[in-house]
């Protein structure tokens, strides 16, 4: 089977990173290209970190520079998570620039075009871009074939009591990805707070002894060390659950769902809300990724980091 | 002689609330001092006669009075796709011997805490007006409330819409004043409530219990499952009677404390009940949420509670 062409869509991030280094070496996907967004941090850090990802895995991908904001709100970030540069104060090698001229709006749907309805995307940072692209093109909802988001939740939100972080961010924009006619699947925090790495698991990874192999180890201890704090032991791999999702969903549970974004809540807005469990039922405009074998994840994960 | 919980019945009869009054008649941990209707399953004529009914069925010998129409702020809601057009349909109901105190629900629940020399438990199991009310025209007396057991919300979802459920939606803005009231609440929401699942076979064994008070249960049993069954539950759903069966047996069922929150507003999520897994909000928790029962447990406490009208009617 030829790979999926997919675009990744990305907030780098730490979790962002892991996902690059998964992603590159992923047989299933054929990554065409990378775009940017504001998310975990700010637009000038997550552009560039893309950037330096790719120099540093020595990975030729176009980046197209994608929204500085929110559509509709005021930014928000996870700085206290991702470390004030994103990349919890790791700076990536510089050699290259994005492509000059043309937005990660217009990028998606040029490849979208060129791709005759085969793309998919791999959201895993706010999804501003997204909806300024569906916004912007009514024929794009035509040429893309899914849509995989790392976002969402049924229920507890990691940014507020209700919300998930990506959502919280830009919670207009995601709706109207919801409903943009385009299959969503959802890989939420019912799913990524499963797809946990231990720290013996992570020094086990950095034990293979590659450069990316240790960057995997040491990128994410600062999150290691929040996480601790909340009582979690380890760190929940949010993004790369999700590019592993798009690449092969036979370790997963999902799904279908009717799924619409709260936007206008006092204390719900940016909550995923979807029908799976009552009496009420929707349209299904999506699939709700509910479960993970974390044991298959984690050797998969040791697989693709063994490649480098 | 242990005493009892002095408790009052607020609810909005309804299959299971009726379920629900008969496990506190036949329990002999309660004392029912009043019973109060308000506007839910069905208009506030239908529940209150309906209460008036099930008290007379069951001989709860307590003054009761009519709750209001209106939720504190919005429309009213009813569910008579479930409950059937009388709201407690199915099998023959006595007429009621119960009269109505010439006084509100809200008053006559002030009136009995004032009264009680203990404090008082409210078992709450329809939407949450006259509690809201309560709480907010006489917030003296929130010493004397011991706790509220409610029937209502579900911390990860609803039923009526994907976010909220049916009690909770009804009257969000009462919901609201209860959870922040700072009163002790145990909330028997979906994420119990739909574990508590009446099978048809535990039907026929309260109905084989043969005392005419058992063979209603089953028949309202056998009504309620009738809707339920047809949207693909396996049985039937008796969510009201999980907040008694927290007082009588709390140890059935599983408990976890949390800060829980009402969404008021918003486009989907109105009605719903927030909890704050990670403690985001840093507040302290304000509710004893329910989250698992022990089915067969509950399943003998209902058969049990059924088989006691028997030998009373001995």
């Amino acid at each position: 089977m030829s790979p999926i062409p997919v675009i990744l869509d990305c907030d780098p991030g730490v979790d962002d990173a892991i996902a690059f280094l998964l992603a590159k070496q992923l047989p299933q996907l054929n990554v065409l290209a990378i775009t940017s967004v504001a998310g975990n941090v700010g637009l000038e850090h997550t552009n560039y970190n893309a950037l330096g990802l790719l120099e540093f895995l020595d990975w030729d991908v176009p980046v197209y520079r994608g929204a500085a904001g929110p559509v509709f709100r005021k930014r928000v970030e996870a700085a206290e998570v991702h470390g004030s540069n994103g990349m919890a104060g790791f700076d990536l090698p510089h050699a290259r620039s994005e492509v000059e001229g043309v937005s990660a709006w217009d990028a998606i749907h040029q490849f979208a075009v060129q791709q005759q309805g085969a793309l998919e995307i791999i959201a895993i940072g706010p999804l501003t871009n997204l909806a300024l692209a569906f916004l912007k093109y009514p024929d794009l909802p035509q040429l893309i074939k899914r849509i995989v988001i790392m976002g969402g939740s049924t229920d507890a939100g990691n940014a507020t009591p209700a919300a998930e972080f990506n959502i919280y961010a830009d919670p207009e924009a995601a709706d109207i990805v919801f409903c943009s006619g385009v299959p969503v699947h959802m890989c939420g925090l019912d799913m990524t707070m499963k797809a946990l790495m231990t720290p013996a698991e992570l020094d086990q990874v950095a034990a293979l002894g590659s450069k990316q192999a240790v960057f995997f180890r040491d990128v994410v201890q600062d999150i290691v060390g929040f996480m601790r704090r909340l009582g979690i032991i380890g760190i929940n791999m949010h993004d790369p659950a999700a590019v592993l999702y798009a690449a092969d969903d036979s370790i997963f549970k999902a799904y279908p769902a009717g799924i619409r974004v709260e936007t206008k809540g006092n204390i719900t807005q940016g909550k995923t809300v979807t029908d799976l469990f009552s009496d009420a039922k929707w349209q299904k405009n999506g699939f709700v990724a509910m479960d993970i074998d974390r044991e298959a994840f984690v050797k998969w994960v040791f697989e693709l980091m063994s490649k480098y | 002689m242990t005493s009892k919980i002095p408790i009052i019945l607020d609810g909005d009869p309804g299959h299971d609330d009726a379920i629900a009054w008969m496990l506190a008649k036949a329990s002999d941990k309660l004392e029912i001092l009043a019973c109060t209707s308000v506007s839910g399953n069905q208009s506030i004529e239908k529940t209150s006669i309906n209460a008036r009914r099930v008290m007379t069925l069951l001989g709860i010998d307590a003054p009761f009075a009519m709750g209001r129409e209106e939720p504190l702020h919005g429309e009213p809601i009813h569910a008579g796709n479930i409950h059937g057009e009388t709201g407690l349909d199915g099998p023959a109901l006595p007429q009621p011997a119960i009269e109505t105190e010439p006084l509100s629900a809200v008053e006559l629940m002030a009136k009995t805490i004032s009264d009680s020399i203990e404090s008082v438990t409210i078992v709450a199991t329809g939407p949450l007006t006259n509690v809201g009310a309560l709480l907010i025209l006489h917030p003296e007396l929130k010493p004397k409330i011991a706790q509220i057991s409610i029937m209502g919300g579900g911390l990860a979802f609803g039923n009526w819409t994907p976010a909220a459920e049916f009690n909770i939606l009804v009257d969000p803005e009462a919901a609201d004043i209860v959870f922040k009231s700072g009163v002790p609440l145990t909330m028997a929401g979906l994420d119990v409530t739909l574990k508590a699942l009446v099978f048809p076979e535990d039907f026929e064994r309260i109905r084989a219990l043969g005392n005419p008070i058992a063979v209603v249960v089953a028949e309202w049993l056998d009504f309620f499952y009738n809707f339920h069954r047809s949207i693909g539950y396996a049985g039937a759903p008796v969510h009201d009677a999980v907040a008694v069966a927290a007082l009588i047996k709390p140890e059935i069922l599983t408990v976890k404390d949390y800060y829980v929150q009402v969404e008021i507003s918003g486009d989907f999520c109105r009605g719903a009940t927030v909890a704050d897994h990670y403690g985001f909000s840093h507040q302290p928790p304000n509710t004893h949420a329910l989250l698992d029962i022990d089915r067969e447990a509950f399943i003998d406490l209902l058969a049990e509670a059924a088989a006691w009208y028997g030998k009373e009617l001995e």
